[in-house]
């Protein structure tokens, strides 16, 4: 990301993408952990840069780019700062949504700890860490609840 | 001979000249490095490690709470060692970023802006209090876990953010809004 830099893109150009972003397309999107999934999946792991399409055809790439990672970054200040009670909610939510079992989906999170490139880039190391740590204790929670269920029940 | 004194002594002259020259540059780069890091530890600070949400939550007794709800020893036990470990991070980075901040003030503050010997002193009694308030901090979360003490928390957070505030003064000149004619010709002829 550092190695390569944009051109500067004007700066209300960039508002007016992060609106539109949000207009359209994170509005639809209710939980900010889907939301920072999704805009982590924006992300090219090659560059470090945002594509979107639409955004690019009505701004620029440049603009797309910097407006996508402005809502990166927001989204995941929300959830530093969101309670582990919030936090265990929407990650059963998106566990729900993703239509895996909570056995499988706990075993994958547990083990590949997809969260860990979730994050934007140049975030500080130890909001961080504090967002990974909440993982843990959320999956942790999940899979207390998970064996404390009925076999039957488990779907 | 006259002649042959004369060039030596302007030799000699010359080489006096380049010794000094080259301690003061090497001065310079060593004030430019503690000028760089002072900005560097001012912005870890106050973007990363002060911000009130950030500190309330990861000291925050209502995830301990909403812990003790899930009736599982495991996971109670995670928890504590988790936030434990965050909140030691937290202290030590925080001391770190201030240090940084206390060898500016130290070597380079007085020769960019002018402090009144009230606030030198100040800031003297904003580091120790700081010193004494992290090294506390680090016991009491060792001993008694990350929720022991969040009046030490608050003092540390709010003595951090003083010494905040007056590194900022200090360090305004390094300030990009100053440049902003320039920045804004510059990026006007760009698109």
């Amino acid at each position: 990301m550092t190695a390569t830099v944009l051109p500067l893109p004007r700066r209300m150009d960039v508002q007016q993408a992060r609106e539109d972003l949000r207009r359209r397309t994170l509005s639809e999107i209710p939980r900010p952990l889907d939301r920072l999934i999704y805009l982590a999946s924006m992300r090219d792991y090659n560059t470090g840069f945002y594509h979107h399409d639409g955004l690019a055809a009505r701004f620029s790439e440049e603009v797309a780019c910097e407006a996508l990672a402005d809502c990166h970054r927001e989204v995941f200040r929300q959830l530093v700062v969101c309670s582990l009670e919030d936090l265990v909610k929407q990650l059963e939510a998106y566990r729900n949504s993703t239509h895996t079992t909570p056995r499988e989906f706990l075993t994958a999170w547990k083990r590949l700890e997809p969260y860990r490139v979730a994050v934007p880039v140049e975030t500080d190391p130890l909001s961080a860490e504090f967002l990974f740590s909440n993982f843990k204790i959320a999956l942790a929670i999940l899979e207390a609840r998970l064996h404390s269920l009925p076999q039957g029940s488990i779907a | 001979m006259i002649t042959l004194i004369f060039f030596l002594f302007i030799g000699g002259l010359l080489l006096l000249a380049l010794l000094f020259m080259a301690r003061r540059s090497s001065k310079a780069e060593g004030d430019a490095q503690v000028l760089l890091q002072a900005r560097q530890a001012l912005d870890a600070l106050q973007s990363g490690l002060l911000p009130r949400e950030l500190v309330h939550r990861i000291f925050a007794r209502e995830d301990s709470d909403y812990v003790a709800t899930q009736r599982s020893k495991a996971v109670e036990e995670l928890f504590i060692g988790e936030r434990r470990k965050i909140g030691l991070a937290w202290v030590n980075q925080v001391y770190a970023q201030v240090s940084a901040l206390k060898r500016f003030h130290r070597s380079a503050a007085r020769f960019y802006t002018k402090l009144s010997p009230r606030t030198e002193l100040e800031i003297a009694c904003h580091f120790a209090a700081l010193t004494v308030a992290c090294r506390a901090l680090q016991a009491l979360l060792y001993v008694g876990g990350p929720f022991v003490a969040p009046r030490v928390v608050a003092v540390t957070a709010t003595a951090a953010s003083r010494i905040c505030t007056i590194s900022e003064q200090s360090l305004a000149f390094l300030n990009p809004v100053q440049l902003s004619p320039a920045a804004g010709h510059s990026a006007s002829t760009e698109g």
